[in-house]
């Protein structure tokens, strides 16, 4: 490591990237990849404040917000009149857009030129908050066609499905932007109150990656108007405890029956890098039990349990985490019992098994790296979080197969599974 | 064996190697490279046994029996996707084989994963594991089934779905009309030689060529890429045919009905095709003023300021002749966008726009052109349509194109333009309004 003007210097030789590190005087977290390898530049702003955020503590009392009103802010911010973002962003042939996730908020841009004018706008609009009633209730309508149009996708009938067995209090069973009803409850009022609460520096992360200037970065993530202070107290209530709802169904126009199925993780990891790992580690579990070289995935397949339709994911936060499996089926007793089982059937992990898989992550690694996008996505999460740069290979050499043989032990509980079947209607 | 041909096209490389012309750009600015071999044939009956095809590949080669064992080869091999693929350019089916690798440089050892991923795509394209000269009927089965299941499960994504639905009924009759996929009932007529035939077809009568790019090695990669095509039976290509073009005719209406709560309105516009570049140029700019994203006038008019629509985009298809407009909406919206659709597209084709609007659409297509250096993919994906088009065009000499584009040629690029169908996917609760 190294430093130079305020930045420390973080460098990998086998990529062959660095990754420059900063602060603002008002405490915004700034992270620069400045690289000729690409003619575009991406930048993105993050915010610790997603669709789980549903309360913290203010002045010694604590504020509850209705579903969805992290995502109804992101329209607000972004579709900001004064600034006439859309307009501004296009005339310079930059891209624009935002999201939200159940942790955080994201606004980022794509842009071949004048960069630097497009930050200050993109700073720019998350630093104020232009709202009133009118262009409240205008955006409704708006966020409800998004939201009906999310409801029109079984997949994501059947994901919030499955994360309301799972977790019967905790919010990350909520759809991201709420429902059609719980936006109606959304008021100026109440996204003032919220903007102020979480669009604060200590609470972000900014990321530029591209053939910038990271001095020029710097002064322009300086120039930022957002209030200087830290992130809420936020409030979760506690929802580890066993499943209360382990199998429920639900009627849907597809064409096949879909089944949804996994685990709910009873314990919360806060350290970031600890986090990381244990991610890391489940997805090697879900990689020897259901990967294309898994003699189990075939074995369901040739056995008709499951077909090439199978797919597995991980997702964790702070606040929460699950295990996910879901597939199409003609019948879906079987691919319950049959998946159910491969979960539970307590793995083996040989050392060429390990080899092969620490190839694949270390190729799919590098690949990461070919796009500026990721760059300064991944850049902008480990801001947040407090990641140094470039851990992920020194945590993938480290994992040994014992701790994924502990992981699934850990994790898969009888009373933490869950599962929906989507039935054709 | 190289022959000598031009030695550039598009800013790539260019040789004939076994026949094929191959197009590689060497670009240390990467960490990974791609190497893909590509045949052309027409679209028709054939399609369900083509996009059959790739699956069917990979249920295992001579080599390596089954599919565990090729995943494995690729996970050895840091994670490579070596791939069949097959995808559907207005009346053509392309076939793609491909490697995607990072580079050996950047792995321990620096292995070479050129000449390994290249016998590994020899493999799955020259000896697939077959009995009897055709792929096992157990195999065959099973993948058909799963095939239906996908084409049948696309209802899932309703914008895609709307998409399909609007091509095939537009384009009855045409080419155009059969997806990619062939549709279910052709799928399930398919027997367990067609796939092999399929096979077969496309590397004897495919027009074919190579492209490749990204951290490829400093010598030798065209001789690498020369030894994997040894492995390709005899040839005899067989050239495409120009799109298939219709007269002028009443516009059509369908309602579909669905369990959905958001409507999906697809107007299919027929613009006279021409093997003009400039005129597709102006074309792309044209779409782009009426609905290529946030500047645009269907998104200010249709989506700001009357509220009718969560989404509407417009863009044309070079390939065919369409100009497609798709549009997410309250059905009780439709035909007031049907109608502010026509509208706008009658104001642009008369030159009622403001120059900024002009300058804003050429920002974004410009913009695009200049990063397309930045993606293996993108690049090769331009180089691979300039090679069907043989225009032999880098991408700033296409932005210098671009540029030089005036207000009147924007607007009479659309000359001609017609509304030949109009879809909507609706809600069951509600009657049709078209």
């Amino acid at each position: 490591m190294t430093a130079e003007n305020g930045f420390e210097i973080v460098r990998d030789d086998l990529l062959d990237e660095d990754v420059w590190l900063g602060e603002t005087s008002k405490g915004l977290r700034v992270r620069v990849v400045p690289t000729d390898r690409f003619h575009e530049a991406s930048a993105i702003i993050t915010f610790r404040y997603g669709s789980t955020d549903l309360g913290f503590r203010s002045e010694g009392s604590e504020h509850k917000s209705p579903e969805g009103v992290a995502h109804y802010l992101e329209h607000k911010l972004f579709e900001d009149e004064e600034i006439q973002v859309f307009q501004r962003f296009a005339e310079r042939g930059a891209k624009v857009n935002a999201m939200t996730g159940f942790t955080r908020t994201s606004y980022h841009f794509m842009a071949t030129d004048r960069v630097l004018e497009n930050l200050d706008d993109l700073l720019a609009l998350v630093s104020q908050a232009h709202i009133n009633k009118e262009n409240v209730d205008k955006e409704r309508g708006i966020i409800a066609q998004e939201i009906r149009m999310y409801e029109d996708s079984a997949d994501y009938r059947l994901f919030f499905d499955f994360l309301s067995c799972l977790f019967p209090v905790h919010p990350v069973r909520h759809p991201v932007g709420g429902t059609v009803d719980s936006i109606q409850a959304i008021t100026p009022e109440e996204l003032l109150t919220c903007y102020a609460a979480f669009y604060r520096t200590g609470n972000a992360a900014m990321s530029v990656a591209g053939p910038v200037d990271p001095h020029e970065i710097m002064a322009a993530a300086e120039r930022c108007g957002l209030e200087a202070g830290g992130s809420p107290d936020s409030v979760w209530p506690e929802d580890l405890g066993p499943v209360e709802t382990a199998r429920r169904e639900l009627t849907l126009q597809i064409p096949r029956h879909k089944v949804y199925m996994g685990v709910k993780d009873r314990t919360l990891v806060p350290d970031a890098e600890d986090r990381l790992r244990r991610q890391l580690v489940t997805e090697l579990l879900l990689d020897r039990l259901f990967s294309a070289s898994s003699e189990i995935r075939e074995d369901l397949r040739q056995r008709n349990v499951a077909d090439d339709s199978l797919s597995s994911t991980y997702m964790s936060d702070f606040n929460f985490g699950f295990l996910l499996v879901d597939c199409e089926t003609d019948d879906p007793a079987t691919a319950i019992d049959g998946i159910r089982e491969a979960l539970f059937r307590p793995v083996t992990i040989d050392e060429d098994h390990l080899e092969r898989v620490r190839r694949k992550f270390l190729g799919k690694y590098v690949r990461s790296f070919a796009s500026v996008y990721n760059l300064a996505l991944s850049q902008a999460h480990e801001a947040l979080e407090g990641i140094p740069p470039f851990q992920s290979l020194q945590r993938l050499a480290s994992v040994t197969g014992d701790e994924v043989v502990a992981r699934q032990q850990e994790l898969l509980r009888d009373d933490s599974f869950a599962c929906v079947v989507g039935l054709p209607g | 064996m190289l022959t000598a041909m031009a030695d550039a096209f598009a800013g790539f490389r260019l040789a004939e190697v076994e026949g094929i012309p191959v197009l590689w750009k060497r670009d240390r600015r990467f960490k990974t490279f791609r190497f893909s071999l590509i045949a052309r044939r027409p679209l028709d009956e054939r399609a369900a046994a083509r996009s059959l095809l790739p699956s069917m590949l990979l249920q295992g080669t001579e080599r390596d029996p089954d599919r565990p064992a090729l995943a494995r080869r690729m996970e050895m091999l840091y994670g490579a996707a070596v791939l069949p693929s097959t995808s559907k350019i207005g009346e053509s089916h392309l076939l793609r084989f491909s490697l995607d690798s990072v580079a050996g440089s950047h792995v321990p050892g620096e292995p070479d994963l050129l000449s390994d991923g290249l016998d590994f795509l020899g493999d799955i394209l020259a000896r697939p594991r077959l009995e009897n000269g055709e792929f096992a009927t157990g195999v065959f089965r099973r993948e058909q089934v799963q095939a239906a299941h996908e084409v049948r499960a696309l209802f899932n994504d309703k914008m895609v779905y709307a998409g399909q639905q609007a091509l095939s009924q537009a384009c009855a009759g045409e080419p155009m009309a059969i997806p990619e996929h062939g549709g279910v009932a052709a799928i399930e007529a398919l027997q367990p030689a067609d796939p092999e035939r399929a096979r077969a077809d496309f590397l004897q009568h495919g027009q074919m060529w190579g492209v490749a790019m990204g951290a490829l090695p400093e010598e030798g990669s065209l001789e690498r890429i020369g030894a994997f095509l040894t492995a390709l039976p005899a040839r005899s290509p067989e050239p495409v045919g120009d799109p298939v073009q219709v007269e002028p005719r009443p516009a059509r209406a369908d309602v579909e009905r669905a369990n959905v709560q958001q409507a999906k309105q697809v107007l299919v516009y027929r613009v006279p095709w021409t093997n003009e570049s400039r005129t597709w140029v102006a074309r792309a700019l044209f779409a782009s003023m009426l609905g290529g994203g946030p500047h645009s006038r269907l998104f200010r008019e249709v989506r700001e300021k009357q509220s009718l629509a969560y989404y509407a985009h417009a863009a044309v298809d070079r390939n065919k002749g369409l100009l497609q407009v798709h549009v997410g909406l309250d059905e009780s919206a439709a035909e007031r966008v049907q109608v502010e659709t026509q509208k706008q597209i009658e104001e642009l084709a008369a030159g009622r726009f403001e120059p900024a609007e002009l300058e804003t659409a050429r920002a974004g297509l410009l913009s695009t052109l200049a990063a397309i250096d930045d993606s293996i993919g993108d690049r090769m994906e331009f180089t691979s349509r300039q090679w069907l088009l043989q225009q032999d065009r880098t991408p700033e000499q296409q932005a210098e194109l671009y540029a030089s584009i005036q207000q009147d040629e924007v607007a009479s690029s659309m000359d001609g333009v017609w509304l030949d169908y109009s879809y909507l996917l609706a809600p069951q609760a509600t009657e049709a309004k078209t």
